[in-house]
């Protein structure tokens, strides 16, 4: 190939995900689940904790930590889960009716559309996590004190690891009914994991452990110890690689574009 | 698998834009397309007809790649449709049966979006003002008629400048004005030079639009030739007129080709095969007799359909390279 070809190519792909990410982006912004529940519910609870922590100050089950300390992270992986339990709502419809199908007789792979679709969703995520820790430590007085490198590594580990589920739905769910039934579930299950409800520390027994070491608990803790200034242990961080790494297997491994 | 090696030459010419030759697909023990070969010339609007779960999808399916034959190979301009699947989708484009798009995603943006894939796409704007789409461009999807819905499909297999357009059942839902106008497009599609390969149940379809039309029954190419002919050959063509003098049957039976003559009043109706028109007025002409209120009807393809397809076993074609 020479290299000339080389640079039309390379500037057609980039006008390919350029027209790819605007679309997904409007499509995004008018169909907001992801919006919505990635970022609008944060906010929401970001508003509920922080007035409880105001309300209610002190250590929460003897951790040293005020609510609003406790639950930043939880607010975090609730956005992640929010918007990985948005990704098969459109993907599997998509797949459905057939765009994926008619958008695979073109040039471009419906894998770039998945990928346009990941960014904006990486966006919404970063968005919520500017929320959560600068509303809850601007507005609602949390001591943050963030170890950037360990906190960079969660943040991505956590979005790969729950980003990663939702494509698991997408990979074994055929159709948009069924996505919906199972992503309702898992949504609410990850949640109480996560700590929404009750926190791991506030438990105890086999129950405590399982929280901990759930797929949201485990990232709720890698976040948590991070935004804190300390490393996170390493069975957590574990744990959370583990998960990332049976997730993205199985969604490659059974997924399908038509 | 698929693919023996490339051993035949291209023996059609430089001309054939696509060529298939003993083509194969089984769906588990079911054998969808079998032994299928024909070639398919730059420019023509090539019809492909046969009655539901015939074959004809998945064949137009192979040539797009999306599926892979189990057996026999495919060329599309010299190239693979599996194993060259990216430099194909440059310039093939495909208008897929039953597929929709995301529900809020709106005309104008889904022709740009389409554009943005291809090399050198045509201009949206100009698509959408040569399909009449141009003042629903802000609507989204969901909100389409299915006639809307069926051109915007076709803007988006047109978008990208293809040198081939596939086209599934293109006009199945639209009413009978909305198919009128998709056929000019089709006609005008000839007329840039683009080749079009139709898949359709509609033989009216075929016959306004098809240079050749190949029949595809139980997975097997029955025949392969103009719609005029395969009409012909399975129908039978009616004459009807008022001959200017009184005309013996003796002299109409000797016309050839001719199988049952009818009278009632003034007319005369001839009913038979072949060039029966022309036949018949040579033979008048020579026997001094002009004609008024002539009216020719031709056996049509829906006549040659429901024949060919009624017999039981699928004949194979003769010679199915033209």
């Amino acid at each position: 190939m020479t290299s000339a070809r080389r640079q039309v190519l390379g500037r057609r792909s980039r006008a390919q995900i350029a027209a790819l990410l605007k679309v997904q982006t409007k499509l995004s912004l008018r169909e907001p689940y992801g919006l919505g529940v990635g970022v609008g519910l944060p906010i929401v609870l970001l508003v509920v904790f922080g007035f409880i922590s105001k309300a209610v100050p002190g250590n929460v089950g003897d951790t040293g930590l005020n609510v609003i300390d406790l639950y930043i992270p939880v607010i975090m992986v609730i956005s992640f889960i929010g918007i990985a339990i948005s990704i098969p709502s459109t993907l599997v419809r998509d797949r459905e009716i057939g765009w994926l199908r008619r958008v695979s007789t073109t040039p471009v792979h419906p894998s770039q559309l998945l990928g346009a679709q990941l960014v904006i969703n990486f966006v919404f995520a970063v968005v919520a996590i500017v929320i959560a820790m600068v509303g809850g430590s601007v507005i609602f007085g949390a001591p943050l004190s963030v170890d950037i490198p360990f906190f960079i590594l969660s943040v991505a580990l956590g979005i790969a690891e729950i980003f990663s589920l939702g494509l698991v739905v997408v990979a074994l769910v055929r159709t948009q009914s069924a996505a919906g039934i199972v992503g309702g579930v898992l949504f609410f299950g990850l949640l109480f994991l996560s700590g929404l409800w009750v926190q791991p520390d506030q438990v105890t027994g086999p129950l405590q452990y399982i929280m901990l070491y759930s797929p949201s608990g485990s990232v709720v803790r890698a976040l948590l110890y991070s935004v804190f200034g300390e490393t996170p242990p390493v069975p957590i961080l574990i744990a959370v690689i583990g998960y990332t790494t049976v997730f993205a297997f199985v969604a490659v491994r059974y997924f399908r574009w038509e | 698998m698929c693919c023996p090696p490339e051993s035949l030459p291209n023996q059609v010419g430089e001309r054939a834009a696509v060529t298939i030759t003993n083509l194969v697909k089984r769906y588990g023990g079911l054998v969808a397309v079998d032994d299928v070969s024909f070639s398919i010339q730059q420019g023509e609007i090539f019809g492909i007809i046969g009655p539901n779960g015939a074959g004809k999808t998945t064949t137009v399916e192979c040539i797009s790649g999306l599926r892979v034959p189990d057996s026999g190979s495919i060329s599309v301009y010299g190239l693979s449709p599996q194993r060259d699947r990216d430099k194909i989708r440059e310039f093939v484009g495909v208008q897929l049966q039953e597929s929709s798009l995301p529900p809020r995603l709106r005309v104008g943006e889904a022709l740009e979006l389409f554009a943005s894939f291809y090399p050198t796409p045509l201009d949206p704007q100009q698509v959408l003002e040569s399909l009449g789409i141009k003042q629903i461009e802000r609507v989204a999807f969901k909100n389409l008629s299915g006639g809307q819905k069926q051109r915007l499909s076709i803007a988006l297999a047109l978008v990208g400048n293809p040198k081939i357009a596939i086209l599934d059942e293109l006009t199945t839902g639209l009413d009978p004005e909305a198919r009128r106008d998709t056929w000019a497009l089709i006609e005008r599609m000839r007329e840039r030079g683009v080749t079009v390969i139709l898949v359709t149940h509609f033989m009216d379809e075929a016959e306004t639009l098809c240079d050749r039309v190949a029949l595809i029954n139980h997975g097997v190419l029955s025949v392969l030739d103009t719609p005029e002919a395969i009409a012909a050959q399975a129908g039978v063509n009616r004459v009807r007129f008022v001959p200017s003098h009184p005309v013996d049957d003796e002299t109409l039976d000797a016309v050839r080709g001719v199988q049952v003559i009818e009278r009632k009043g003034r007319y005369v109706t001839v009913t038979g095969t072949g060039d029966l028109a022309a036949s018949l007025m040579s033979a008048l002409t020579a026997e001094g007799i002009t004609v008024s209120e002539l009216e020719a009807r031709s056996g049509n393809l829906d006549d040659a359909f429901i024949k060919l397809t009624k017999d039981s076993t699928p004949r194979v074609p003769e010679e199915v390279q033209v």
